[in-house]
């Protein structure tokens, strides 16, 4: 297991170097600068920003002095946010993400595995249709629809909520946002719950702990759950890695100060530095979090071994 | 991302659901006289958004005008907008004295000024900050506007004089550059027979004399450019020019040459290269507001974040989380503190307009930036007393590649032009005014505005069968231009707001009366802009401008270098016109000579003058001291809550003097 770990965290780092030299290439790819505006610049002026930020250097030298700075785990200084270092940056915009996107799971898992297993376990009774109904709603309708007629009701119609911003944490600000966001991985999560639990319920080992004599209560929660989880566990990791770093849309329409926000905005500026480090950041925990879904899956799963 | 897509969608779905979800509510929202609340926030505050993130708290960084706002509540210059006319009104400068030609300007400051740690602000402050804007170092965006400044623009470009080593002499301009215009009076001897700053009664103070005054005071020296290959490039255009500078040292411009002095504490002295009536005006622009050199010099590139930064207007950082908020409160360090009418000003940095508005009906914001409104909610809007609308100083137009064919052809460009109609284009927009100057109008009092050709579609059809590419009509009725080279041109444009309408309608225009069909192409906003700039593109491309100062040179000036139009069209006759209409004292021959210069440019058409926009912004009834002024450049000093609801803005306010 060990040796296991080691050599996922092995890979892990030239996987980061590709990603990031890639991201790199395209950066330099693409036409525009940072400091391009409606007003062009005289050209004076644009050579000695030029300087002044290390861009009329060779490439090498350029690409060189951005890989030097990502070993080191330094991502720099972003070019559009004067003054402002990368890190910070990340340091100030992911717990607000994060706090965001681990209630919205919080919340998609507790309801979407409660509505997936009942629907499983009352297969084709109105409980089942009911909950695979609202399942298909919560996938077809988008967040930036969702979250807008969220706002609609429940800030401007009734003036219960704010309509944004971020209060810190806990506040009310944060209710339609995570409600918002949580819609679709609840439903997916009711969906893969119900389609594992199926799948377990009518397995040998289900009808062995029913033939023992155990209450159903046990059955369902001490060996179908555990089993029937198993898609959702390997679904978690991706969803987890995408959430904790932000979400543009629902950062956008409810004015947060997430990284998701920061991201858009850094491609949109042409901000090398800080299009670099959110990428890199990103990749960082996508990958540590497949790891760690791969170590939850041998903890929960006796046949998975490494 | 489709921003402007995901905006639509949500406007409709917006809609969708008001309409369907409460119809009774909707109504009565309609009818209501404010949109939403208008309870006053609990403390004396007032909470705004001004646009996207700030760059940077540094007044010589950003050159956007949500970042102006934002350097208005923090940074003063020598003189300040004034909130109704935008005209520049005294600030950490008391009063001045403007010499008789406009090209020397004598600023005696307040000896009150503080910087927010207590520090007193005089005059070197003001020569430091200039020359650190124009410095290679701090790489200015807005150092353009300084140009004007005698020496600023070869400082700037690290250019070079020339001096003979035997005699110590310098090389002068205007010996060695034919298109040289006359000397300013900043730029000949002083003689104190001839009064060079007209008398003041008023003002009696003392004209104080310096070395480095009577140095400024000699004719303009030549400079070149610093680097050997550009003045190696530039020595063998010019014979003449070269054999003059043949055994002769190049001496770098410093930043002590630069036309800024201090001649005592409290005085700031600024020499021109040329006369510039209009500088006044100009000063107030942000890159002239006084950092301080303290913490600048101490800081770096990091003295403007909240944990160091220093500031001299009206109001101090208490707390920037960016992204999130910037909380400015009443500075007491601040000259004027004692009419400063908030105490804290909250700037939320939003980016979308929908979001703005749904802030601004709960009561969490007291007013929003221009043009947040967006245009499907401008019939709901427009009943309501919290709207502001009004004439912005800024215009619309289409940009033409003059450098390729068929449009290098000014007949080509005119029938374009003329086969636009800009009246029902501006009935269409709604929020525009039609446009056939390069002047917004009714922008600049006593400016008589050329008019432009107007739309006339059997006009341009006939231009462009005398440019050679006859239009022939149809038996349908219909217009059909066979030997029109199409593929040459095409119409580019960003994937932003309203554009793709925009454009679309244009297209047909020209198909409904010159019978060609000019194909649309979509781009990213940084794409977009970088084509523009190289004249990467064959044909049209939308373009915009608002103004930097109140004066119509901040449009026509856009010509006048001509690298910064993004049309490739450059003619020393209209330089020669503007420069003379520049030179000229009395305001009204000088309006009317610039208006002389604005005719010449259309004629030209390098553009093609789509409308003149207006501003369109909302704030709450019970926030006063807030105008809708052409540039929507607010001081913030004069901002005040009012709690007593019979003296509320019920509609727009006036722009009139009182």
């Amino acid at each position: 297991m060990l040796r296991f770990i080691v050599r996922r965290l092995l890979i892990t780092i030239p996987t980061i170097l590709v990603v990031i030299s890639i991201t790199w290439v395209l950066i330099k790819l693409a036409p525009g600068n940072f400091y391009s505006g409606e007003k062009p610049l005289p050209p004076a002026i644009e050579k000695n920003i030029r300087e002044k930020y290390g861009l009329d250097k060779p490439w090498y030298q350029q690409y060189g002095k951005t890989m030097w700075g990502i070993v080191r785990l330094d991502f720099g200084t972003s070019l559009k946010y004067q003054g402002q270092s990368v890190n910070t940056i990340i340091k100030r915009s992911l717990p607000v993400s994060a706090a965001v996107g681990i209630l919205a799971y919080l919340l998609a898992l507790v309801v979407g595995v409660t509505a997936g297993s009942i629907a499983a376990l009352k297969q084709n009774t109105k409980w089942d249709y009911g909950s695979m109904a609202l399942a298909m709603l919560g996938i077809s309708i988008p967040n930036f629809v969702l979250g807008p007629i969220l706002v609609l009701v429940f800030s401007l119609t009734l003036y219960w909520l704010p309509p944004s911003r971020w209060e810190g944490f806990p506040s009310w600000n944060l209710v339609l946002p995570v409600l918002t966001l949580s819609a679709i991985y609840m439903a997916y999560i009711a969906r893969l719950t119900r389609a594992g639990m199926l799948e377990v319920l009518r397995s040998d080992y289900i009808r062995t702990a029913r033939a023992k004599g155990l209450s159903e209560r046990d059955v369902v929660i001490r060996h179908a759950l555990r089993g029937g989880l198993m898609p959702v566990i390997s679904y978690t990791g991706p969803a987890l890695a995408f959430l904790l770093t932000g979400t543009v849309v629902v950062e956008r329409i409810f004015a947060l100060p997430g990284l998701g926000n920061y991201f858009i905005q850094a491609s949109l500026n042409r901000d090398e530095p800080l299009i670099i480090g959110i990428v890199a950041f990103i990749a960082i925990v996508l990958l540590l979090m497949n790891l760690l879904v791969d170590i939850v899956y041998a903890y929960l799963d006796p046949r998975v071994r490494y | 991302m489709g921003s402007d897509k995901f905006r639509q969608i949500l406007g409709l779905v917006l809609l969708a659901s008001l309409a369907c979800a409460n119809y009774s509510c909707t109504v009565s929202a309609s009818n209501e006289e404010f949109f939403g609340s208008t309870t006053p926030p609990s403390r004396n505050i007032f909470r705004y958004v001004t646009g996207d993130e700030p760059e940077s708290l540094d007044p010589a960084i950003s050159n956007g005008q949500p970042e102006a706002r934002l350097y208005m509540a923090l940074f003063e210059g020598l003189v300040e907008y004034s909130p109704k006319t935008l005209k520049p009104e005294p600030a950490l400068a008391e009063r001045w004295r403007v010499n008789s030609d406009s090209s020397e300007y004598t600023f005696h400051l307040r000896t009150t000024g503080r910087w927010s740690n207590g520090d007193p602000i005089d005059a070197n402050d003001f020569v430091y900050t200039f020359r650190r804007n124009l410095s290679k170092a701090t790489a200015s965006r807005n150092a353009y506007l300084m140009a004007y400044i005698k020496y600023a623009q070869a400082y700037n470009q690290q250019q070079v004089f020339v001096r003979d080593p035997k005699t110590g002499e310098f090389l002068l301009a205007r010996d060695l550059d034919a298109d040289f215009p006359p000397e300013p009076l900043s730029s000949s001897p002083i003689d104190p027979a001839k009064n060079e700053y007209p008398p003041d009664p008023k003002d009696t103070s003392p004209q104080l004399d310096s070395a480095f005054h009577q140095l400024m005071h000699t004719a303009t020296r030549l400079t070149l450019p610093g680097d050997q290959k550009s003045r190696n490039e530039r020595l063998e255009a010019n014979a003449k020019l070269k054999a003059a500078v043949a055994g002769k040292e190049f001496v770098p411009v410093k930043a002590e040459d630069i036309g800024v002095e201090a001649p005592d504490k409290y005085t700031v002295r600024i020499s021109l290269v040329q006369p510039a009536p209009f500088f006044l005006g100009l000063l107030a622009h942000q890159v002239f507001r006084v950092v301080p050199r303290k913490t600048v010099e101490q800081f770096g590139t990091k003295w403007a974040l909240a944990e160091h930064i220093v500031s001299c207007g009206p109001f101090k950082v208490k707390m920037w989380k960016p992204y999130d908020q910037l909380v400015l409160e009443r500075d007491p360090m601040y000259w004027d503190a004692a009419h400063v009418g908030l105490d804290e000003l909250y700037f939320y940095p939003v980016l979308d307009n929908s979001t703005v508005m749904n802030m601004y009906k709960v009561g969490e914001l007291d007013a929003m930036f221009n043009h947040a409104v967006p245009n499907a909610w401008l019939h709901i809007m427009r009943s309501k007393k919290d709207y502001m609308e009004r004439a912005e100083a800024a215009i619309d137009f289409l940009i033409i590649n003059t450098t390729k064919p068929p449009l290098d052809n000014p007949k080509v460009r005119r029938a374009f032009n003329a086969s636009i109609d800009k009246v029902a284009y501006a009935e269409w927009r709604r929020i525009v005014k039609p446009l056939t100057a390069f002047t917004p109008e009714g922008i600049f009092p006593g400016y008589e505005q050329p008019k432009g050709a107007a739309f006339n579609p059997a006009e341009a059809r006939k231009l462009l069968g005398e440019a050679g590419y006859p239009v022939i009509q149809n038996s349908d009725g219909s217009f059909s231009c066979p030997t029109f080279p199409v593929d040459q041109v095409e119409f580019i444009y960003n994937s932003q707001q309203a554009n793709k309408a925009v454009v679309e309608w244009m297209q047909a225009q020209w198909k409904q009366n010159l019978g060609i069909t000019v194909g649309l192409r979509n781009m990213e906003w940084k794409t977009f802009l970088e084509a523009k700039e190289k004249l990467d593109f064959k044909g049209f491309a939308r373009g915009s401008w608002g103004a930097d100062y109140m004066d119509p040179f901040t449009f026509l000036s856009l010509f006048y270098t001509g690298g910064e139009s993004g049309t490739g069209w450059q003619d020393p006759k209209y330089v020669t016109m503007l420069d003379e209409a520049n030179r000229t004292l009395d305001p009204k021959q000088r309006f009317h000579l610039l208006a002389k210069a604005e005719e010449y440019l259309i004629e030209n058409q390098p553009i093609i003058p789509l409308d003149s926009p207006s501003v369109n912004w909302m704030k709450k009834p019970y926030v006063k001291g807030m105008y809708p002024n052409p540039g929507s450049l607010y001081p913030w000093k004069y901002v005040y809550i009012e709690r007593d609801r019979a003296k509320w803005d019920y509609g727009t306010p006036s722009l009139d003097a009182e």
